[in-house]
């Protein structure tokens, strides 16, 4: 391993232990209090607990520690990889998170892949022919979509493809109430009823993360599309679509590996919005429901476990750069 | 014809279902239960196969210890799996574990003889010592959603009877208390230190018609089975789901056949369905209550004039139509809502008058804050309102935790909340105001009225009828006329449901302590 990359894995070291620092901290910081579930969600009514009751859940949870001690306890649990009881769900955090991370990792990782490799391809469609009508169609299609709000395309696809056509169902990661079959015709099916219960939220997903690679891949094609080793390579009689591929394309890996890793870093903070519109158990909807119900325990798990994501995605992108850089003249070849 | 089965011919109807459920006995072997409800019960439900209820949110482990408490979904979806000493139907208190029950006379303690026969679901009898086990155990361990600190102590007498003694007389025992809170089997239990945390198969084991199957965290998706030996008798809904949807797909899975049964606090929904061949909407009591929390502390809203003045500068009747899209229900500045048995109709009146508004202001600009969800609509619709009066409203949007606990600290100038258990005994208006409120949307309150104060205490310990209907009375007229807080309109929901799968019922003041669902057990039991 190269000096810059030792130096590039203690520094994100160093940025590990200032996130779990702030992951602590910033759940402290919202107004409310995690007693208070009652206020947070649900038809109207709220929890009734009394001082004695509190109390006694305060001193469960160091919540009635000062916030050094509640710091020490939480190193401590985390240092045995016990992430803490959850407050609202009553369970585990570390259970809850490993029940909800596949769907999110399903989702957002097969949406990121489809946004990606789509987007790279409309990109380069777009940015070969500059000001030409093609370009043009899909970078004004592409700033509409980037300007759309996530949740305005889920409700839009909702209301088309659930609510009016039918064609999908309007919730849920898969059908409810089935028991799961072990054999490989029941695995199958179950595979096909996931598939299609995310198909819309993996739509809405894809629509409002393609625009970015578009965007990107648009640009730097256009700013290479008249470099010297693509005229070499016309000069030498080659297609244009041996050209785009083969030569251009992989000049579009630094930028759009920069867009993946950070877009990348992001998919354990899960989906949100989608995730709730849709309903997806996934990580997004844990973090919604522990919001709303002050859960620290969950919160602080959620975003220790996004921002190690960010970090992990990072640094891999980093490492990915040191070695493109060195093969960088290679490229242009 | 309107396809829409309103609350008031459920009264005619339903309630003869509930009744004959009641005094069918369900396969118990004791004493016939003292007959408080109806009496005239037509042919029962018919047995379906599947129940699927869309609900809100995801409410826990179905546990006395665990589950939620984040709405009443959780307390709700208990009483299918528990029972109570006593219930409701749509006349209100009925027998139900105990058979029948007498009250000491000073009010202190109240003697109850439980039907025999009864077995958990585990197969053990049912007794007396469960029942003092249960009052023992929750002196330790609260049962969240109602917490019974006036309880005293339980001595068992025989082996189907038992006293509870209470540390006070209090007048909504029976309803608050008896008929909320869940009996939970001793031999289960006893050796449980930890119920928040306790795991085992057997920690679901109740007496109501429904067995725990399980429960999907994720999806906020409970199955329940009938219990087939039941102590009422088989309950005519052979599995009940329930599970999480969205708001904005609530009512289309019912449409779409994904569920049978869903809620909306939207009048339109009614309208929505209108043409449907197949859906009905059942309509509550207007047991929701929409109203400002004002803290009379802080100037300028220590003036009563000033607090009249905001009241008669609201056009409540638009504000109503325009939120819940349906036709209003002003809000009684009493807070008990028309409709229900508490409800003094005789309130002074505060029709919406500008004019006046401005009279008792007496030209003096103010300016006011008010503290609201960020999704709440009527912040929009009471600030030109209050505008033309010369009141400038400054809106402060909270989520709902965060109000809660501004409300909680007493950091406020008007507070707006939503939120039900209107409907039930009245002791509520006793408890907002003395600090002791357990619905956190409904704590906050503040008024220092010592007149007020004495006839909530008064009438929490007054057992006759006539005369706590009296005090109560009295309480609404000091609340109309002081204003501690302001009440916009009362709300009712609407269940849309499929008619060939539930029955929905309506229950007096709502289940248990004040929750307006048509998930009334009762409509479990055939005649």
């Amino acid at each position: 391993m190269s000096r810059a990359a030792v130096r590039l894995l203690i520094r994100y070291l160093l940025l590990a232990g200032g996130v779990i620092l702030l992951n602590f901290l910033i759940p402290r910081l919202l107004p409310g209090d995690p007693l208070h579930v009652g206020a947070a969600e649900g038809l109207d009514s709220g929890l009734p607990l009394p001082a004695t009751a509190q109390a006694q859940l305060r001193a469960y949870y160091h919540l009635d520690a000062p916030l050094a001690g509640q710091l020490g306890a939480y190193l401590g649990d985390l240092a045995r990889g016990d992430l803490g009881w959850s407050l609202a769900a009553n369970a585990p955090v570390g259970q809850l998170l490993l029940d909800r991370l596949p769907w999110t990792l399903g989702l957002l990782l097969t949406a990121l892949l489809i946004a990606a490799a789509t987007g790279t391809a409309l990109g380069l469609l777009a940015g070969w022919a500059p000001a030409g009508p093609r370009d043009r169609v899909l970078v004004a299609l592409t700033a509409a979509l980037a300007a759309l709000p996530e949740f305005l395309i889920a409700i839009g696809l909702l209301l088309v493809f659930a609510i009016t056509l039918r064609w999908f169902p309007l919730l849920g990661g898969r059908t409810l109430f089935v028991e799961d079959r072990t054999d490989l015709l029941g695995r199958g099916r179950s595979a096909l009823d996931i598939a299609w219960h995310l198909t819309l939220p993996a739509a809405a997903l894809v629509l409002a993360g393609t625009a970015g690679f578009v965007l990107i891949a648009r640009d730097v094609t256009v700013g290479i599309r008249q470099a010297p080793w693509l005229i070499v390579a016309r000069a030498k009689g080659l297609s244009e679509r041996q050209i785009a591929v083969r030569h251009a394309l992989p000049n579009l890996a630094l930028p759009l590996l920069t867009y993946f890793g950070l877009r990348l870093g992001a998919v354990l903070g899960g989906a949100l919005v989608v995730e709730r519109v849709f309903h997806v158990p996934g990580l997004g909807l844990l973090g919604y429901e522990a919001i709303r119900a002050r859960d620290y325990p969950v919160l602080q798990a959620l975003f220790l476990l996004s921002s190690l994501g960010v970090l992990l995605a990072n640094c891999g992108v980093e490492l990915l750069y040191l070695r493109l850089a060195r093969r960088q003249p290679a490229l242009h070849e | 014809m309107s396809r829409n089965l309103t609350r008031r011919q459920f009264l005619q109807g339903a309630a003869g279902l509930a009744g004959a459920a009641v005094l069918s006995g369900c396969g118990a072997t004791g004493p016939t239960p003292t007959a408080i409800g109806p009496t005239a019960p037509p042919a029962g439900p018919r047995p379906v196969g599947l129940l699927r209820f869309a609900w809100w949110t995801d409410v826990g482990p179905p546990t006395p210890f665990q589950i939620s408490t984040t709405g009443p979904g959780g307390a709700v979806l208990l009483s299918l799996i528990f029972d109570t000493l006593t219930w409701k139907n749509a006349q209100g208190i009925i027998p139900w574990l105990a058979s029948s029950w007498e009250a000491a006379p000073d009010g202190t303690s109240y003697t109850f003889h439980l039907v025999e026969g009864v077995h958990w679901q585990d197969g053990q009898p049912l007794t007396a010592d469960d029942v003092k086990f249960s009052f023992d155990y929750y002196a330790h361990h609260l049962y969240r959603w109602m917490p019974t600190p006036m309880v005293a102590a339980a001595e068992v007498l025989g082996p189907q009877q038992v006293r509870v003694r209470l540390t006070r007389p209090y007048a909504a025992f029976l309803e608050d208390i008896a008929g909320t809170v869940p009996l939970i089997p001793r031999h289960v239990w006893e050796a449980v230190a930890d119920p928040a945390k306790y795991q085992g198969a057997d920690a679901t084991i109740g007496s109501g018609p429904f067995r725990f199957v399980s429960h999907d965290e994720a999806a906020g998706a409970y199955r329940l089975v009938a219990d087939p030996v039941c102590w009422r008798g088989r309950p005519t809904v052979a599995e009940w789901r329930q599970f999480t949807v969205p708001p904005e797909s609530r009512v289309e899975i019912v449409r779409q056949g994904g569920a049978d049964v869903s809620l909306s606090s939207d009048a339109s929904v009614r309208d929505l369905l209108a043409g449907d061949p197949r859906l009905r909407v059942f309509e509550t009591a207007p047991l929701s209550i929409v109203r400002l929390v004002v803290n009379p502390t802080r100037p300028p809203l220590d003036r009563k004039e000033v607090r009249q003045a905001i009241l008669y500068a609201l056009d409540r009747q638009r504000i109503a139509e325009t939120v819940t899209r349906g036709p209003a229900i002003v809000g009684s500045a009493g807070v008990v809502p028309p409709e229900t048995p508490w409800y003094n109709p005789t309130l002074k009146q505060y029709p919406y008058d500008p004019a006046r508004a401005r009279a008792l202001l007496g030209g003096q600009p103010l300016i006011l804050t008010l503290l609201a969800d960020a999704s709440a609509r009527e912040p929009d619709l009471l600030r030109p309102m209050l505008a033309a009066v010369g009141i400038t409203l400054n809106v402060q949007t909270v989520d709902a935790a965060t109000r809660a606990q501004l409300l909680t600290e007493g950091t406020f100038q008007l507070a707006l909340t939503t939120h039900i258990g209107v409907g039930g005994d009245p002791d509520y208006l006793r408890r907002w105001y003395a600090g002791e409120e357990m619905n956190t949307f409904a704590q906050g309150s503040i008024f220092h009225n010592a007149t007020y104060a004495a006839l909530g205490a008064q009438q929490a310990a007054t057992l006759d009828p006539t005369q706590r209907r009296a005090l109560v009375f009295r309480m609404q007229e000091i609340l109309a006329e002081e204003l501690p807080t302001i009440v916009l309109y009362h709300r009712r929901f609407y269940w849309v449901y499929d008619p060939a799968v539930f029955t929905p019922a309506p229950t007096a003041g709502g289940l248990m302590n004040g929750i307006p669902f048509p998930d009334n057990k009762l409509t479990l039991f055939g005649a």
